[in-house]
């Protein structure tokens, strides 16, 4: 009904997705890139469009926090792991460093997951970095612990590996609309 | 004020139809093409920068690893080998994107007394946390010392421990992590975050625990120094006046 009006009146008014005055001239909006004398259906199209980044951003979104989680899972594992351990050769000499390592280790996946809402390209890469290094050094001391648990760790290095994308993909959007 | 009205009255033509727009549109008013292309469809090519940086780090960590933990690998040949391994890695990640990281290899603002300062700071903080870790009774150098021992014995062996402990870790550490490495994180991530993750990699890449409070505000300082630098030179020299006064240390 809108696009029967003449356009010289139609034009001007203000963009009709995102507000900004736009010049008599322009057949697209120069800020949101709406088709200002598009159709219907051509503006219909544009504004579903921008719904479905909306929801990918959604989805990006939870990805990445389902990254963050598995950082504070990963913290939580070395505490637990600590503690078994040193419950279970309290009498050895070298428990005191191997709980220590334990700790600092938590303690590390603790802040990376504490910061993985802020800066998640960071956190993320770094925390998979860590877990991969890790599981590497323990596979040099008993290559079978490699195979124990194998299915939660490629989970965890699967969600990790998702979230580093989604930032990556978030970060690009942002780039976009130009939300710093 | 002036400079505002000259920009608003010069128009730039759209990269997809040639009309002309003002400079700070988003959108073509004509075609309604986006106009800032570098950060479109990037993502793409980010990703394929990680996975790039993430072989060239892979390929350090299984060397650091087997180096370090495996007593097999404990031998001169080996040692060799693995100094070349990790150079080779450097070199060819950094010439495999040669026209994009080349730039950094210059050194536009050469300055003495730059140098000197950054390498006074270097030797500085190498004394504090050499003092530092005596204190605290931790050994900081464990690799080095096994430099030390694996030289042991051998002609000259004050030169080559020098030579492997200050002037190679300081030339291809640089070049690896702050040359190759940083830069392909700059392109993925904001400065902050690029310099945070060079720094935590080249922490754990040591695989040593304690030294993880000093590496990481190390590397940090590196990563800063090379960005604002905008050479890796600054950096290697640093790298080469700290790494040099905790040979001397152990020499004298």
């Amino acid at each position: 009904m809108e696009n029967q009006i003449p356009a010289a009146v139609q034009l001007t008014e203000n963009c009709a997705h995102c507000n900004t005055q736009a010049k008599p001239e322009d057949t697209f909006c120069t800020q949101c890139g709406y088709p200002l004398k598009g159709t219907e259906a051509e503006q219909n199209i544009f504004i579903s469009e921008r719904q479905v980044e909306e929801i990918d951003m959604f989805t990006y979104n939870k990805t990445l926090k389902q990254a963050g989680t598995t950082l504070y899972y990963l913290a939580g594992v070395f505490i637990l792991s600590g503690l078994v351990y040193f419950f279970m050769h309290k009498d050895e000499e070298d428990v005191v460093a191997v709980v220590i390592t334990d700790l600092i280790m938590a303690a590390m996946f603790l802040v990376l997951g504490a910061y993985s809402k802020k800066k998640p390209l960071a956190c993320l890469i770094s925390g998979l970095s860590l877990y991969v290094i890790v599981q590497l050094l323990n596979a040099i001391v008993d290559p079978i612990s490699i195979a124990r648990g194998i299915i939660i760790k490629i989970v965890i290095i699967g969600y990790m590996i998702k979230g580093i994308k989604s930032a990556m993909e978030i970060e690009k959007i942002r780039k976009e609309k130009h939300i710093a | 004020m002036l400079s505002e009205q000259h920009q608003a009255t010069e128009a730039v033509h759209c990269i997809q139809c040639g009309a002309s727009n003002a400079v700070n549109v988003k959108f073509c008013s004509n075609c309604g093409y986006r106009q800032e292309d570098p950060a479109i469809d990037e993502t793409a090519h980010n990703w394929q920068l990680l996975k790039q940086a993430a072989l060239f780090y892979g390929v350090y960590i299984v060397v650091c690893a087997l180096s370090s933990f495996v007593d097999y690998f404990k031998t001169v040949g080996w040692f060799l080998v693995v100094e070349i391994i990790g150079a080779g890695t450097a070199v060819l990640f950094f010439t495999y994107n040669w026209n994009d990281y080349k730039k950094q290899l210059r050194w536009p603002s050469f300055s003495w007394q730059k140098l000197a300062a950054y390498g006074s700071i270097a030797m500085a903080s190498n004394l504090l946390i050499h003092y530092i870790s005596s204190w605290i009774n931790i050994i900081i150098f464990s690799r080095d010392y096994y430099y030390y021992s694996i030289f042991a014995g051998m002609p000259g062996a004050a030169y080559l421990i020098i030579f492997f402990t200050a002037i190679t870790p300081a030339l291809f550490e640089e070049l690896g992590f702050r040359g190759y490495l940083l830069q392909s994180l700059l392109n993925i991530a904001d400065t902050g975050q690029a310099v945070f993750i060079s720094a935590f990699l080249f922490g754990i890449i040591h695989l040593n625990f304690v030294s993880l409070f000093w590496l990481i505000p190390f590397a940090l300082f590196l990563g800063y120094v090379r960005v604002k630098e905008n050479t890796i030179w600054y950096g290697v020299f640093f790298h080469f006046c700290f790494n040099l006064t905790a040979c001397l240390f152990e020499l004298l």
